[in-house]
């Protein structure tokens, strides 16, 4: 407990404490920006968390504009009072890079149909769920998402409850990427630094099975109790029917297209200092093929459109800009307090941030504390290697907390909201912001998070 | 008067206008679910959605929307629950899922949903 209690105030401290001068990952030095200008971001998180509960039509309206007005704030700040081009670009690099996977990955997932006609019941529901977070490895938390969650509902039309669909977004679209760097951002970004394709798997797989096997057994206990309204004489024929194979090539384009990067090929150009690099070209393409090849039939059922991933596309506009006076202040007392950083430290600090922020920059920079403690330097792949190798433990917390805690919130992890707004629009009444906080994250996960960290980092 | 399965036999359509809808036959709305909002509540007469039977036709008004052709894509439709006039609301039986697609000058396309589509009552 000693552990979380010093976590929690080590967040606080970074968020409330000391304005000073840091060096950027760039070795430029930048201003650190002012702890006021965490606010807008603090604002967003609440708008988005009350939004759609208490002023419920004028957030439907009106987010892009909220998104963009507070993204301005800080964009504002940064060009005018810091002079700090550096950390702007950085970020709208990174954007541009996880909104091409996310819109790649699910326009080309809308143009697939899986039927699977079988009789809803925990067994089928729990291989499901185990399938689509291995799946989850091949083909990212997104792409398992967005292409299981359909036939999940149908499988459970008859008497599908919200925990259906929450446990679900803890599954595929979070914990079971967590074992390759396909899976979720941050694990790629660590496999960009240096970290080995395998080292995830090798290191996490015992985790990521104790961890689901808790969760199966908990789903187990919802959903055995949950009968269900079925006509029983319903006969299922047992079939399983996949539709739209050719959206399995751009599928395989868009998995290839993540190592087309000039850190993994040296040979792939890079179009610094333009926000965007070959892959995100090669992503946008197939957005715009896969769409306009799709089985317009498939289309029609899977009542393809574009909101989905709009709303992503502003919400997180305005998130990945707000969030950048967060992050620096968090690097920077994370290089500060480094030394003093447990494991266990490391785990419940990375976790608790990802479960808010975005994990692949959280992930990054206590990466860079964490080697910082060994006066090893994240930028050197080298070292971040042979960190790896010596020092298993820091990256395994640090890895294990982006991916899992971003399952707690549905602003945790990209695929989170997507698979929320594809529910709602299926008729099925999701809980708030707070529901999902409180009914869920909070008395599910939050024990079993602990008791991972009790056996692997306390 | 045409109730549903005459509606959809003959490929007769509805109508749209702004953000109203009208549907060839006379039914009760039990859920109404639109982009992501899920409607359940027809009371109001100023928020949400609102339906009123008339002879041959119903109305439905969705006050959250100023045009819903602005709004509803190509491959998307407004779905609804409804029990046909005559029908007991009570029986389950008669709870016909629909899927409301707008097209151009006005028309909508009604359609019984099928398995593919999803849709939970």
């Amino acid at each position: 407990m000693a552990s979380i209690k010093r976590s929690i105030l080590f967040i606080f401290l970074l968020l409330f404490q000391a304005v000073d001068l840091f060096a950027s990952e760039g070795g430029e030095t930048h201003a650190l920006p002012e702890p006021l200008m965490v606010i807008p971001f603090a604002v967003l998180l609440i708008m988005i968390a009350t939004g759609p509960l208490f002023y419920h039509h004028f957030w439907e309206r009106n987010y892009p504009k909220v998104a963009i007005v507070l993204g301005s704030i800080t964009v504002f700040y940064y060009l005018v009072f810091l002079n700090d081009t550096y950390h702007l670009l950085h970020t709208a690099t990174e954007y541009i890079s996880f909104i091409a996977l996310l819109a790649s990955l699910f326009v080309a997932t809308g143009g697939i149909l899986i039927r699977v006609d079988r009789k809803s019941t925990p067994f089928l529901n729990i291989a499901l769920l185990l399938f689509g977070s291995v799946i989850a490895d091949i083909i990212g938390t997104t792409g398992a998402s967005m292409l299981l969650i359909r036939p999940y509902i149908k499988i459970n039309k008859n008497r599908i409850k919200p925990y259906h669909i929450i446990f679900f977004i803890f599954s595929v679209s979070n914990i079971g990427g967590s074992l390759t760097p396909i899976g979720d951002p941050p694990l790629f970004l660590g496999f960009l630094r240096g970290i080995e394709f395998f080292w995830f798997f090798k290191n996490i797989w015992f985790i990521w099975i104790i961890t689901l096997a808790i969760l199966m057994l908990v789903f187990y206990f919802f959903d055995s109790r949950n009968k269900g309204d079925e006509d029983p004489n319903t006969v299922y024929t047992g079939k399983i029917e996949f539709k739209g194979a050719k959206n399995l090539v751009y599928l395989g384009i868009i998995l290839i297209s993540v190592f087309i990067d000039p850190g993994v090929i040296s040979w792939v150009p890079s179009l610094a200092p333009l926000p965007i690099g070959i892959r995100e070209l090669i992503m946008f393409s197939v957005v715009y093929l896969s769409y306009k090849t799709a089985d317009k039939e498939i289309l029609k059922y899977n009542e393809f459109n574009f909101e989905p991933i709009r709303e992503v596309a502003f919400l997180f506009v305005g998130i990945f800009a707000t969030m950048m006076p967060a992050l620096q202040l968090i690097s920077y007392q994370a290089q500060q307090l480094g030394e003093h950083l447990t494991p266990g430290i490391f785990y419940w600090a990375t976790g608790l941030l990802s479960g808010f922020l975005d994990n692949a920059p959280t992930f990054l920079n206590f990466l860079s504390a964490a080697l910082g403690k060994y006066g090893m330097n994240v930028d050197i792949k080298q070292q971040v290697h042979e960190f790896s190798v010596l020092h298993p433990l820091y990256i395994e917390a640090i890895s294990v907390a982006a991916v899992f805690f971003g399952a707690m919130t549905y602003i945790g992890n990209g695929p989170n909201f997507m698979v929320k707004s594809i529910c709602e629009r299926a008729g099925i009444k999701m809980p708030s912001f707070f529901g999902y906080l409180m009914k869920y994250s909070i008395p599910i996960l939050l024990p079993i998070f602990a008791i991972i960290w009790f056996i692997f980092y306390y | 008067m045409k109730n549903l399965d005459d509606v959809i036999k003959n490929n007769l359509h509805g109508l749209h206008y702004g953000n109203r809808v009208l549907i060839p036959f006379v039914a009760d709305v039990l859920k109404a679910v639109i982009e992501n909002d899920i409607i359940v509540d027809f009371s109001s007469t100023k928020t949400g959605a609102y339906y009123k039977k008339h002879d041959d036709f119903t109305e439905i008004y969705f006050y959250d929307y100023k045009n819903l052709e602005e709004v509803i894509s190509q491959y998307e439709t407004i779905k609804l629950v409804i029990v046909e006039k005559g029908k007991s609301i009570f029986d389950f039986g008669t709870h016909r899922k629909i899927a409301l697609r707008l097209q151009k000058n006005h028309k909508l396309i009604i359609e019984e949903l099928n398995d593919d589509i999803l849709f939970v009552e």
